[in-house]
């Protein structure tokens, strides 16, 4: 069946799936690695302008830069507003990671070993914050707090980053619960292990990879996170994308690119911290 | 050594120095967790900056409560999801267009009762005039923005702008999002038409104002004109004088056709539970040493007629009645009515 | 110290009413190598899921030493488990897998360290105690399995394909092996195979089973030679099978070909089937001399194949039946090629009588 298939593709179509070609087509290589460079500037060249313009004296983005001073991370650190928006963008990244991460983790076990009733509708369910526009989850939850008079607390903003990030936790954890192997908790089992101890020796360690994956999207999605906290932000607690929205419609100097640059750097000490204290990658193919 | 401080050593260190006497000028008021708290919005940049160090705690302090300024855009939005009786502002501070759209759903009071915000009396008639929804406390003028190092000389009129040579190094904004775009596209019809509310000759103009570089953020706009990428563009008279004293070469030009004036507008919520305090903080912002020292540092035109400014503040802002009297009102009432129609139809002279 | 299972009418039926498992009943002995034998669906894993505690039973019981164990939990039935893939787990060294067991019994690391080389003595894998599983081939990470489950000194070993991923010559060696250590250490083993050639090769006795059902249980040798259903003997090896009317002592098979009953057999009436191995039929040039009624036929063979040992021949008879004929290669006698025309030889008693 599968030769009849194959064989009776046009011939064009077989010349385009044949594998990268090799050293008699050297121009298709060339190709290759062009369209390679292109999509890899395409991707970094936004970061180089951000650093340009954050290291740029003058107070507009000039090219080519006039040179090089801190002038801009000087301002961003003497900030209180900056300062006191990055610590807690990080105090809420964290609390959103945090809780994300268990109630992800945990939605998406009971979903791949709970035999539960509807679960493709409650995964439907529990991904649909990522097809809903982030602002409409915003605005809906502050009109929530203001219903409920609660104000708008760091718990509600925390609550609302959670919803967003949550679909992530959920997708990665799932997707290493589809490729794992139960016969794995049952030889725990049979050599001894209780349900409870089970989970931990064997389970956790198993899946950690797709949940730690989960919670580094977590904590980049909250920390990065504009439109849900655009409603949910209290006044004195704004988070660092808010207060440079903020900041932008007034002084647009690279105050903003050093805040971004400032944001990357953070940004990937994290992950970077993840990896290294709790281990991404992945020991075999489950 | 400052800038490493947290919100909760900051406090601290805002009473020591009050028990040291040091703050004395403006001692800091350490409000109490039941005082009452008044809700406001508020600009960022400079103003926010003058706000939280100064005029805020000042005012904090002489009419003991707590006032909460919410800096974080979009203010009308958040203020129609809460509930009208329990409004998340008691004062709202926004653009004139802005308190508008409110007045017209009812979020805002339209009116300020002169009884209860003595400083009323001493404003400029613009400052309540029927364009004016609540007061207006100041306002800046909206002109045209030059480069003063390329030869662009003797400048008088709006229409200049049309001049073929400033093809390519043209600004103006995006006009559904901004507005200054807003208030130029009312002006063209001025201009060209039978009026602000002719808006058949205001498309046509702006369709022959191609080619131009359009922003969003009026600080875009600041920053292109500083680096040169624009020549002359729209803009508001505070986004020109705040690089005072940096030697930039740019330049305001009051067209002889008159500016428009971008006001800063604050009225009261009708469902707000402290009342009381917002009329006495709207008296407050109109008082003259909180008007000069605020126009003084943002460059904003005062609405009290009482206050006076320094020589080199008084040069320039609008703080005569000969001076005021070039301001044009917008009709933003008349504008919102048709802003979706509006927007379709620049957007369309725009993209293509 | 090894122990009995009983299993007594045992059933498991799941949602949407398929019957995996239906009515077993049997018994395994203390210090048995037992194996569950069947096609794949035939209810065999499940029966050993049973045991092992994974699956509960719908219906009837199962007892270990007498004491009924149908609903205590998978971690307190202390049996060892061989999983058909190995079930190592990836995160842990091959110390560690095998250290697994005696961590959650609560022993002290001594004790486990003592116990864990010596296991993997055991099984040949001294050196490899940090290695990860994934660093191993298939037949170290079976032993690693296996240590893992010994080591524990389980009261039942339970084997699920525990070979099947191994190639033939690495199988044959590993069997050898598994039943050495069964021996030596006396444990009541179950072993699940769909491979009837592993099965009777180690096994003390043997549960044939399928769909859901036990057909027939016995030693390797009671399951070859006298297969009770027709099932079995399909299953256990190479067999002809004929089916037909009894007439006197005889058995009508159709199209020209009587068969003489054994002299045994003296019951059954009417319709029957009847087993005959291969090997237990011989092969000669054909002779014009009359065939004997009942245990002689003439024919032509078809094909041929060659075994080593053997040569397994296709013979079409004169009334069109086809028959499979085994015979030794002696090196002496002269190999049939197809086409040769052969007369065929057998003794009546070798025939079995099966239950349809």
């Amino acid at each position: 069946m599968q030769t009849t298939a194959s064989s009776s593709l046009p011939v064009a179509q077989q010349a385009a799936s044949m594998p990268v070609p090799g050293p008699t087509r050297p121009y298709g290589r060339y190709l290759y690695l062009a369209v390679n460079i292109a999509i890899l500037i395409f991707l970094l060249a936004p970061i180089a302008i951000v650093v340009v313009f954050a290291l740029n004296p003058t107070p507009f983005i000039q090219f080519p830069p006039v040179g090089v001073s801190l002038r801009w991370f000087e301002k961003f650190f003497a900030s209180r507003d900056f300062m006191h928006a990055l610590w807690f963008s990080l105090e809420v990244a964290v609390l959103t990671t945090v809780s994300a991460t268990m109630l992800g983790a945990s939605a998406a076990l009971a979903l791949a070993r709970g035999n539960l009733p509807g679960t493709r509708l409650i995964v439907a369910t529990m991904l649909s914050p990522l097809m809903l526009p982030a602002i409409l989850t915003g605005l809906a939850l502050f009109q929530t707090y203001v219903l409920l008079d609660v104000g708008r607390p760091t718990w509600g903003l925390v609550a609302g980053h959670t919803l967003v990030t949550l679909p992530y936790v959920v997708r990665t954890t799932l997707a290493v619960l589809h490729n794992f192997d139960t016969r794995l908790e049952e030889a725990a089992q049979n050599l001894g292990a209780s349900p409870l101890r089970t989970f931990f020796e064997v389970t956790l360690p198993l899946i950690k990879p797709g949940v730690l994956a989960g919670a580094i999207f977590a904590f980049i999605v909250s920390f990065d996170q504009f439109p849900v906290s655009l409603f949910l932000v209290s006044p004195g607690n704004e988070t660092l994308p808010v207060t440079l929205f903020n900041y932008l419609k007034f002084d647009l100097d690279g105050t903003i690119g050093a805040a971004s640059v400032v944001s990357i750097v953070l940004a990937f000490v994290v992950v970077i911290g993840l990896d290294r204290t709790v281990g991404l990658r992945s020991y075999v193919k489950l | 050594m400052m800038k490493a401080l947290g919100p909760l050593s900051r406090r601290r260190f805002l009473t020591a120095s009050a028990s040291l006497g040091i703050g004395t000028i403006a001692a800091p008021y350490v409000a109490r967790a039941d005082d009452p708290t008044l809700r406001i919005t508020g600009w960022g940049g400079k103003w926010g900056d003058i706000m939280k160090a100064e005029i805020g705690p000042a005012f904090e302090s002489e009419f003991k409560c707590k006032l909460q300024i919410d800096s974080a855009f979009p203010y009308l939005p958040k203020l129609q999801a809460s509930s009208r009786s329990a409004p998340i502002y008691d004062v709202m501070h926004t653009n004139s267009n802005e308190q508008w759209a409110a007045a017209e759903m009812g979020l805002v009071e339209p009116k300020i009762d002169p009884k209860l915000v003595p400083n009323l009396a001493d404003v400029y008639p613009y400052a309540i005039s029927d364009k004016i929804v609540g007061v207006s406390i100041f306002t800046s003028a909206i002109g045209l923005g030059m480069r003063t190092d390329k030869g662009y000389n003797g400048v008088t009129s709006w229409k200049e702008l049309w001049d073929a040579k400033y093809n390519g190094v043209r600004g103006g904004y995006v006009i559904p999002v901004n507005s200054l775009g807003q208030a130029f596209l009312m002006m063209c019809g001025t201009l060209f038409g039978k009026g602000q509310t002719d808006l058949d000759a205001a498309y046509m103009a702006l369709e022959k104002l191609k080619p131009i570089k359009i922003v969003d953020f009026t600080g875009a706009m600041e920053k292109m004109l500083l680096s040169g990428e624009v020549g002359m563009c729209v803009i508001h008279d505070s986004g020109i004088y705040r690089y005072d004293g940096q030697n930039q070469p740019t330049d305001f030009v009051s067209p002889s056709e008159g500016v428009l004036s971008l006001e800063q507008v604050l009225t009261i919520t009708p469902g707000s539970k402290m009342k009381e305090l917002a009329n006495a903080y709207v008296n407050y912002m109109l008082r003259p040493e909180v008007q000069k020292r605020l126009a003084e540092t943002v460059w904003y035109s005062p609405a009290n007629k009482k206050v006076k400014l320094d020589a080199k503040y008084d040069a320039k802002l609008l703080t005569t009645p000969e001076k005021v009297s070039k301001l044009i009102q917008v009709d933003w009432k008349w504008y919102n009515e048709r802003k979706d129609e509006i927007d379709q139809r620049v957007n369309r002279i725009f993209r293509a | 110290m090894s122990a009995s299972i009983e299993i007594a009418g045992v059933s498991k039926v799941y949602d949407g009413g398929v019957r995996a498992v239906d009515a077993v009943a049997m018994d395994i002995r203390q210090g048995e190598f037992f194996s569950l034998l069947g096609p794949s669906g035939c209810g065999k894993t499940t029966t050993l899921r049973m045991i092992a505690g994974f699956e509960i039973p719908s219906a009837g019981a199962i007892r270990v030493d007498g004491a009924d164990v149908t609903h205590v939990p998978a971690h307190k039935r202390d049996m060892g488990m061989v999983f058909q893939n190995y079930a190592l787990f990836p995160h842990r060294t091959v110390a560690e897998n095998v250290a697994f067991g005696l961590r959650m019994r609560g022993l002290d690391k001594a004790t486990i360290a003592v116990k864990v080389k010596a296991a993997l003595a055991m099984v040949e894998l001294s050196g490899l105690e940090d290695r990860r599983p994934a660093q191993l081939s298939g037949g170290q990470q079976q032993r690693v399995a296996l240590a893992r489950a010994i080591v524990i000194a389980p009261r039942v070993l339970l084997c699920d394909e525990p070979l099947g991923a191994l190639d033939k010559k690495l199988r044959q060696q590993m069997q050898f092996e598994l039943k050495q250590l069964q021996k030596k250490l006396g444990l009541t083993l179950v072993f699940v195979t769909h491979d009837q050639e592993e099965a009777l090769a180690m096994s003390d006795r043997i549960a044939v089973m399928n769909g859901g059902r036990v057909e027939q249980v016995g030693t390797p040798t009671e399951i070859y030679n006298q297969p009770i259903t027709r099932f079995v003997a399909d299953f256990i090896g190479d067999t002809n099978i004929f089916r037909g009317e009894r007439v006197g002592p005889n058995l009508d098979v159709g199209k020209g070909l009587i068969l003489a009953l054994p002299p045994s057999e003296m019951q059954s009436t009417g319709v029957l089937s009847v087993a005959l191995r291969p090997e237990k039929i011989r092969l000669s040039p054909r002779t014009d001399a009359a065939v004997t009624a009942g245990s002689c036929a003439h024919g032509i063979v078809e094909n041929t194949n060659f075994l080593g040992g053997a040569v397994l021949y296709r013979v079409t008879l004169e009334g069109g039946h086809r028959v499979l004929v085994q015979q030794p290669n002696a090196g002496t006698s002269r190999l049939f090629i197809p086409g040769n025309g052969v007369t065929l030889e057998w003794t009546p008693a070798d025939l079995v009588v099966l239950k349809d």
